[in-house]
């Protein structure tokens, strides 16, 4: 069945009225309007009145998990996810920066997203490639089914075939064209930190300049911390400026902790994210 | 003076340039267009529509060095690293990012306190204007005339460019861009037909649509003054914003930038790095506190900074509508919707 | 000149520095280009640590700790193990050579595993050669 924008929108705005205007929820997190077709924006409503505002189109590239943090403990809220942006949600439960109880969940089942810088529709090489929300209340739509399964990692082998120092020649092109605008780390639902590592002080950890030192020390230590708890939904990489190709790297990170400890992140609230677990029966051959 | 060169024999131009200072121009780049200093003539391509970060770069580069010194105490070696004057020639300049040096100049060299590094690049600057393409229509983003600023406009250029097919026209607007124009061989003369298209693409410049209306500068800034604490207007614009630095490091308008020393190895510089009023630590001041926590007051403080307190304190908008803000904003946020609705509001 | 690599160790209070102090009782030989850190427990080490190290110019980093079951804190360097093995993925995918960063258990009383570790990794970083990839020059 071919998913229509219009129905989910319908959908959408059909259950944010109902979940307002019965006190369940005191915000909706949708999209709405932006200066054009191609750009519809993170949009919050607030009451009956803002739901004509809500749109959903095949530019609904954002991942509104990032949005859940910002408001105070216990607000009642709904948000509406994609697939990858579910995991989002159930990684921010693990890690207990949102309730479930305080949560509705509108899952979108959904495949045509499109990437509106270049057009191409969002799948497995820039995210998860997952096209049904792994958590939901409300389910906005049929969950779609058929289409082309790949591993999100194929795309890596082209990159883990490299030789060490071609590997290390291509970040190096990539993450010295880094501006530090920070948008990644903005754009990312696991990136809540306040302050962040690199706007610290004392200790200063790296560079501010946007040179290669700081570059190096930002992303690396970045894709650190999103060990284990990357839901890959692509988000940094689409937020950037100069393009580069985030991605590639935390789908790497996620790879290797997929294989070592047996679980992918953000897919069961009952787990616990990885980096902060670990199992008498780990072995030592991880560290080989 | 007129000339005219095959766009085909651009590098000729480019190289001819190269002898005369450096040259900085657009160069194609993984992610798009940018301004960068020409190493290999043929690098110079004018197919770009406009470049990802403005070229205020190149007179207040993202990162600039003050002093070089020994970390110790006393300090020592310490050195001020000097302002460079060396002839520089900025190339393709679109005129939105053109009248984008002027509005800098104010708080670079106009208010008394004289930015040195600024000032020096400046004036060994010859600037080589470019006219968008006045037959297309403007990109969704843009709304430089709404803002007064045609699409063709050569005022603030030394030398203006227009596209005339296969050719490029080039003329010279002031002293310097004569001066320069003149000292390059190999470029053809233009005929009177050349001129009469040229000054039509400049007329037809002044009256290219781009979004909007036109915008009385006055009413804008009382009105945002007016709604400066009506929270939920500026909750509502500020909704989606990530407060990110993207729209403030891509602007050509803004100009804020932190100081910091970075130190390696016993030797330190104190070099200045762009800021941003976006950052949340923008504001954090030394005991703590930081006026500025919420999204909305900051996002509300660029707003207002451009269209409100800048037009009462030096008379002029900090904007020149080139819509890289726009474009570039992971979210969608459109700074002029944002103006509109305040109008609205 | 031969080449001389600098090597940053980073050991822990309870086991591996004091496996290195008895080593270094013992008189037992070894190679003197490691320069050890110590912190009270293997998982007291920031990743960030190790990243900065190479970039101010470390040829090899070896992070010490107590074997698995033995931490001071019990637990500490179990999830050590995970977030380093972590860090070593990190490093090789950037382009670094997998050689360069090394875990080791080594206990208060191996004072022998604690050289001939440092012997075998100081000879494996020469055969490497100057670490020029992350270094700040
Ligand atoms: S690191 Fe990127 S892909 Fe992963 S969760 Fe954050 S924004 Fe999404
Ligand atoms: S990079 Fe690390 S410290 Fe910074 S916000 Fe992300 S997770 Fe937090
Ligand atoms: S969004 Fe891109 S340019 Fe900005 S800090 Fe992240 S990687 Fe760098
Ligand atoms: S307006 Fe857009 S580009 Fe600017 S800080 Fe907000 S999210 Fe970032
Ligand atoms: S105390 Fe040695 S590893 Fe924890």
């Amino acid at each position: 069945m071919a998913v229509s924008f219009q129905q989910i929108e319908e959908k959408l705005k059909t259950e944010a009225r109902r979940l307002l205007e019965s006190g369940q929820v005191s915000l909706v997190l949708a999209w709405g309007r932006g200066f054009d077709e191609k750009h519809p924006m993170p949009y919050v409503a607030k009451g009956a009145s803002d739901v004509d505002g809500i749109v959903f189109n095949e530019f609904c590239t954002h991942n509104l998990a990032r949005y859940l943090v910002r408001y105070p403990r216990g607000t009642k809220m709904a948000v509406a996810v994609k697939a990858a942006d579910s995991r989002a949600v159930v990684q921010l439960i693990q890690e207990d920066k949102v309730k479930r109880h305080d949560l509705v969940i509108l899952g979108i089942p959904v495949y045509g997203i499109k990437n509106p810088k270049t057009g191409e529709i969002i799948d497995g090489k820039t995210t998860c490639g997952l096209y049904n929300p792994v958590l939901y209340d409300i389910l906005i739509a049929e969950e779609v089914h058929g289409q082309p399964v790949s591993s999100p990692y194929a795309v890596l082998a082209e990159y883990e075939a490299m030789d060490q120092d071609a590997r290390f020649a291509f970040w190096k092109k990539e993450l010295d064209r880094c501006i530090r605008c920070y948008a990644c780390r903005k754009a990312c639902p696991m990136c809540y930190c306040d302050p962040c590592f690199i706007d610290q002080n004392k200790p200063k950890w790296g560079e501010k300049s946007p040179e290669t030192p700081g570059n190096l020390m930002y992303h690396l230590t970045r894709f650190h911390h999103l060990a284990g708890r990357c839901i890959d939904c692509g988000e940094c990489s689409r937020a950037c400026p100069v393009d580069i190709p985030l991605y590639l790297f935390h789908k790497k990170v996620a790879k290797e902790c997929e294989e070592m400890f047996g679980q992918a992140a953000g897919m069961s609230i009952e787990d616990k994210p990885v980096l902060v677990n670990f199992r008498m029966e780990d072995s030592d051959k991880i560290l080989e | 003076m007129l000339k005219k060169t095959a766009i085909h024999q651009l590098s000729d131009l480019t190289s001819a340039l190269m002898g005369k200072g450096t040259l900085v121009a657009p160069v194609r780049e993984d992610a798009g267009f940018n301004f960068r200093e020409i190493s290999d003539a043929k690098q110079v391509d004018l197919n770009f529509h406009n470049t990802i970060i403005s070229p205020k770069s190149v007179f207040f580069p993202q990162t600039e060095d003050f002093i070089r010194y020994r970390t110790g105490r006393p300090l020592q070696e310490a050195e001020t690293v000097e302002p460079e004057g060396k002839p520089l020639i900025l190339f393709g300049v679109r005129p939105c990012d053109v009248k984008s040096f002027e509005i800098m100049d104010i708080h670079f060299s106009c208010t008394g306190a004289v930015d040195p590094y600024w000032q020096a690049r400046r004036e060994a600057a010859t600037l080589i204007g470019y006219a968008f393409d006045v037959a297309a229509p403007a990109e969704p983003e843009e709304f430089y005339q709404t803002l007064g600023i045609g699409a063709a406009d050569p005022e603030g250029s030394d030398i203006f460019m227009v596209r005339r097919g296969d050719d490029l026209i080039l003329k010279s607007i002031t002293g310097k861009g004569e001066a320069l124009l003149a000292g390059i061989e190999g470029l053809a003369g233009a005929s009177a037909d050349d001129g009469k298209f040229f000054d039509d693409t400049v007329a037809a410049g002044r009256n290219f649509k781009t979004r909007f209306t036109c915008v009385d500068a006055k009413a804008i800034t009382k009105k945002l003054e007016d709604l400066f604490h009506n929270t939920d207007f500026w909750e509502k614009a500020s909704n989606a914003c990530l407060s990110c630095g993207v729209c403030t490091f891509a602007c050509p308008t803004c100009y804020c930038f932190d100081i910091c020393d970075e130190t390696l190895f016993g030797r330190g510089t104190r070099r200045r790095v762009w800021d941003a009023c976006m950052f949340t630590d923008f504001t954090l001041e030394a005991s703590g506190h930081n006026p500025r926590t919420k999204v909305y007051q900051r996002l509300r403080q660029k707003i207002g900074h451009k269209y409100s307190y800048h037009v009462r304190k030096y008379g002029v908008i900090s904007c020149v509508g080139c819509g890289r803000c726009t474009r570039h904003c992971p979210v969608g946020i459109d700074i002029f919707s944002i103006v509109e609705e305040a109008m609205k509001a | 000149m031969s080449f001389e690599p600098k090597i940053l160790g980073i050991a822990c209070n309870w086991c591996t520095y004091t496996g290195a102090d008895l080593a270094g009782t013992t008189r037992l030989q070894y190679p003197q280009n490691l320069r050890v850190v110590r912190v009270m427990c293997s998982s007291r080490i920031n990743p960030s640590f190790i990243f900065r190290a190479f970039q101010l110019g470390a040829d090899g980093v070896l992070v010490g700790g107590c074997h698995p079951g033995d931490c001071h804190y019990n637990t500490g360097n179990l999830y050590a193990r995970r977030r380093l093995a972590v860090t070593k993925k990190i490093l090789e995918f950037a382009g670094l050579e997998p050689g360069r960063f090394r875990v080791e258990w080594i206990s208060a009383s191996e004072g022998n595993k604690f050289a001939e570790v440092v012997t075998e990794f100081t000879g494996q970083i020469k055969a490497l050669g100057p670490q020029t990839k992350f270094k700040i020059s």
